[in-house]
């Protein structure tokens, strides 16, 4: 029977499912092993009981691992920052390369409860907490104790967050080389301007996309002379439709879970899924079959009818990430279920043309970055989603000190009310929320119940 | 004639004035954040006020706003839906080694362009631009001269009048020769400033000290380079791009490392024997170089960073540079 899970009892399971002869990747084990390297959040989590969202977990919580071996086979490790998906599809066309995403650092800080010092470290270097706490990277750089430092250094600069630009200029700073490369910001197009729409139902110019194509031929360029290697248009376009193969999983999987009678995956687990699109956790085939398990076990959930929350759960939409996971549970335990996402890599969602010259291609999906246009087309994005998975709240959830954050809320609260006539709410949430917890179900339980509420009443009015 | 306003140093007023319009670059006034109509955490009160300063502006025809900072983007949003005012919003590269990035900017100018005809503004033909830009490097040069015997406010002053009112007034400000002041030479480094903040300059030379370098966004650093008078006349509008893209360094630039090299120049050249660290709350641009700058450089390094609403902010300000002052007498 599907349900949530303690990290104790999922010890008990694990021993049972080895008895049982469950198959294991090379990187399989027991959950727990992971608190020996100091994740301590893990045990106040609460996980899917099934060996599909236990071999996504260990996938997840091995990535330093498969960088060292990377390392010590002599593949290139490439760090790509801030394009949430865009440049990793091209390093992994390279046989030699393996990218990795160095932003994902803002969640040790809470997969270690502050364990790791890298905030500290990070205000050591000026970087103090009215920033992002995307500032454990720089942490993380400079202890060196958390992934390997990558041979190459790629980031995104222009249409981004003020906070990743000026940390990564400090750790440029710092005496690491980065590779700049600008994404303007996404406008829309003029009367009488050639247009192009974007994957994601965006619309930008044709300048814009030959800019940001010109952009990723100076990327190209640096990574095949990193790898030695020529990327030819056949090994872009393979890499592709690799990255779509994902892409296409994801979809399904995002459609089921969020639009099931009975939730068949905890919001957690959804999340972690949804971010292995970004860098495919520095294993893009493995990606794939993480992905393929989970849908499997979740397309049996919701053809048996059986899932892991109450039917009546509160369909709630999710804006941004949250910096500490446990929130993913505490939306679950306040009587909400996840019915869509945006945590601000939608583009990475969203299947890439095909039918396209495969750069242009990639530079259409990089200008889809909701981040890259206004919180106005981000707010409609979101709309169209909620229609899409039939959300009955939204919730946004700000990011301490994020520079979109401070004025985006409101933006995107006034157009969804304006559009959908729903309750939004927005919450802020620290890397560790341990203090907070009680204000934060306050408030978590008040959207729940405006949302039963509504529902009853409208209930009331159909049956009348 | 039609005004159109903004604040970034990377908006050539020329270009606007060469289409008949009139550019006026804001000097904003502080604004309570009590009295806001948006959520104020997390917003820099530099936007804070350049947002209540669009929405209450009734005089000007157009507002002009850039990508420079994330906030600044963000800015536009709000504009966008609530402010009656045009609004453009252009896009100024971060990175500036490609000479692609030197394209989308001189692109840029050009949709500017657009925009400032669609309000009443008229396409200039090259010999029109480039009289207008001989006019205002004319009066910039007066500008930059003036320093050796005005007063660090009085420069400021001088500087910030001529974004607002453009050439043709600004001659008033830089006439009055004052005696220079005695006290250790110090720059202010830092984003804009703005109005209430000049207040700076009185403090720091009540202190026993003399603003020699006003390396801020609304200071000298803000400025465009010189123009090649040769190149005016052979491609005004690439001059023009060069003169603004390519001569004013900011933190904001990817790598920012030319910012470095401008002050390591105007330091050593003005002979600074410290430095105040002028921030808002909330600007992650300049916040990150704070300790960037106390590693780099060897002179004493003074962080002043506030909220811009109250006045204990003052009073801590005025006593933390009179300590730092007292420290360098």
């Amino acid at each position: 029977m599907p349900k949530q899970i303690t990290l104790e009892e999922w010890d008990l399971r694990y021993a049972k499912l080895q008895k049982a002869g469950t198959h294991q990747p090379d990187y399989g084990g027991p959950l727990s092993r992971h608190v020996e390297d100091g994740d301590q959040r893990l045990l106040k989590l609460r996980y899917d009981n099934s060996a599909a969202a236990l071999r996504l977990w260990n996938f997840l919580l091995t990535e330093e691992d498969r960088l060292h071996d990377a390392r010590k086979a002599g593949r290139k490790i490439v760090g790509t920052m801030k394009d949430l998906g865009t440049v990793p599809v091209m390093a992994y066309c390279f046989e030699n390369i393996v990218a990795f995403y160095p932003d994902g650092a803002w969640w040790i800080p809470c997969v270690m409860e502050l364990g790791a010092g890298l905030l500290e470290i990070a205000d050591s270097f000026g970087i103090d907490e009215s920033f992002c706490p995307v500032r454990a990277m720089l942490g993380a750089f400079v202890t060196g104790a958390h992934f390997p430092i990558p041979d190459m250094l790629i980031c995104s600069v222009g249409a981004t967050c003020d906070d990743f630009s000026a940390i990564a200029q400090r750790l440029n700073g710092l005496g690491h080389p980065i590779f700049w490369w600008e994404i303007p910001h996404r406008r829309n197009p003029e009367p009488d301007e050639p247009a192009v729409n974007l994957p994601g139902g965006f619309s930008a110019p044709k300048c814009q996309v030959e800019f940001v194509k010109s952009q990723l031929e100076r990327v190209k360029t640096t990574l095949e002379e990193l790898a030695g290697e020529k990327l030819d248009e056949q090994k872009l376009v393979a890499g592709i439709q690799k990255a779509n193969e994902v892409r296409r999983l994801l979809a399904e999987l995002r459609h089921l879970a969020f639009t099931a009678e009975w939730c068949p995956l905890p919001a957690l687990e959804m999340l972690i899924a949804e971010m292995l699109a970004i860098h495919f956790c520095s294993d893009r085939q493995e990606t794939i079959n993480v992905l393929k398990e989970l849908l499997d076990e979740v397309t049996s959930r919701v053809r048996d009818g059986k899932g892991i929350l109450d039917a009546d759960a509160a369909r709630i939409f999710w804006v941004n990430p949250v910096a500490d996971l446990q929130v993913m549970n505490l939306l679950e335990d306040c009587g909400g279920r996840i019915c869509g996402t945006e945590y601000l890599f939608t583009h990475a969602l969203d299947e890439i043309p095909e039918d396209l010259p495969p750069l242009e291609a990639l530079a259409q999906m990089a200008l889809a970055d909701p981040m890259a246009g206004s919180s106005i087309d981000r707010a409609r994005r979101i709309c169209s989603d909620i229609s899409l998975f039939g959300a009955e709240a939204v919730l946004i959830s700000r990011i301490p000190g994020a520079s979109h954050c401070a004025l985006e809320g409101r933006i995107i609260s006034e157009i969804v009310q304006e559009k959908l006539e729903i309750p939004v709410l927005e919450i802020e949430v620290p890397p560790v929320t341990d203090s907070m917890r009680p204000t934060l179900c306050t408030r978590l339980q008040a959207l729940v119940e405006t949302v039963k509420a509504r529902s009853h009443k409208q209930q009331r009015k159909r049956r009348r | 004639m039609e005004t159109i306003v903004y604040t970034c140093p990377y908006v050539p007023a020329e270009w606007i004035a060469a289409h008949g319009l009139r550019a006026s670059r804001l000097l904003l006034d502080q604004v309570d954040s009590a009295a806001m109509f948006i959520r104020t955490e997390g917003v820099c009160p530099f936007v804070r006020s350049f947002i209540s300063e669009a929405m209450r502006n009734k005089d000007a025809g157009g507002v002009v706003v850039t990508t420079m900072c994330d906030q600044m983007r963000r800015a536009f949003d709000i504009l966008e839906r609530k402010c009656e005012l045009p609004a453009f919003l252009m896009n100024v590269p971060n990175t500036w080694q490609s000479s692609e990035s030197q394209k989308l900017y001189i692109d840029e100018l050009k949709r500017l362009g657009r925009f400032l005809v669609r309000l009443g503004g008229k396409s200039p033909s090259n010999d029109a631009l480039a009289k207008i830009m001989l006019e205002y490097d004319a009066t910039r040069a007066t500008i930059l001269t003036a320093r050796e015997y005005l007063s660090a406010r009085k420069y400021a002053e001088a500087i910030a009048a001529f974004g607002r009112d453009g050439p043709d007034q600004t001659i008033n400000h830089v006439t009055d020769t004052e005696l220079q002041t005695d006290g250790v030479p110090l720059a202010v480094v830092g984003g804009p400033l703005m109005k209430q903040d000049f207040t700076l300059f009185d403090t720091i030379e009540q202190s026993g000290g003399r603003i020699v370098l006003d390396a801020t966004e609304t200071g000298e650093r803000g400025i465009c380079g010189p123009f090649d008078r040769r190149r005016i006349h052979d491609d005004p509008l690439l001059e023009l791009a060069d003169a603004y893209f390519g001569g004013i360094q900011d933190a904001s630039r990817r790598p920012n490392s030319e910012l470095y090299k401008w002050l390591q120049r105007e330091l050593a050249s003005r002979e600074v024997q410290g430095i105040v660290f002028h921030r808002y709350l909330w600007c992650d641009m300049w916040h990150a170089e704070l300790r960037r700058l106390k590693d780099w450089t060897n002179l004493p390094v003074l962080d002043i960073d506030t909220a811009g609403d109250n006045e204990t902010g003052e009073y801590r300000t005025a006593n933390r540079i009179r300590a730092f002052l007292e420290m360098l007498q």
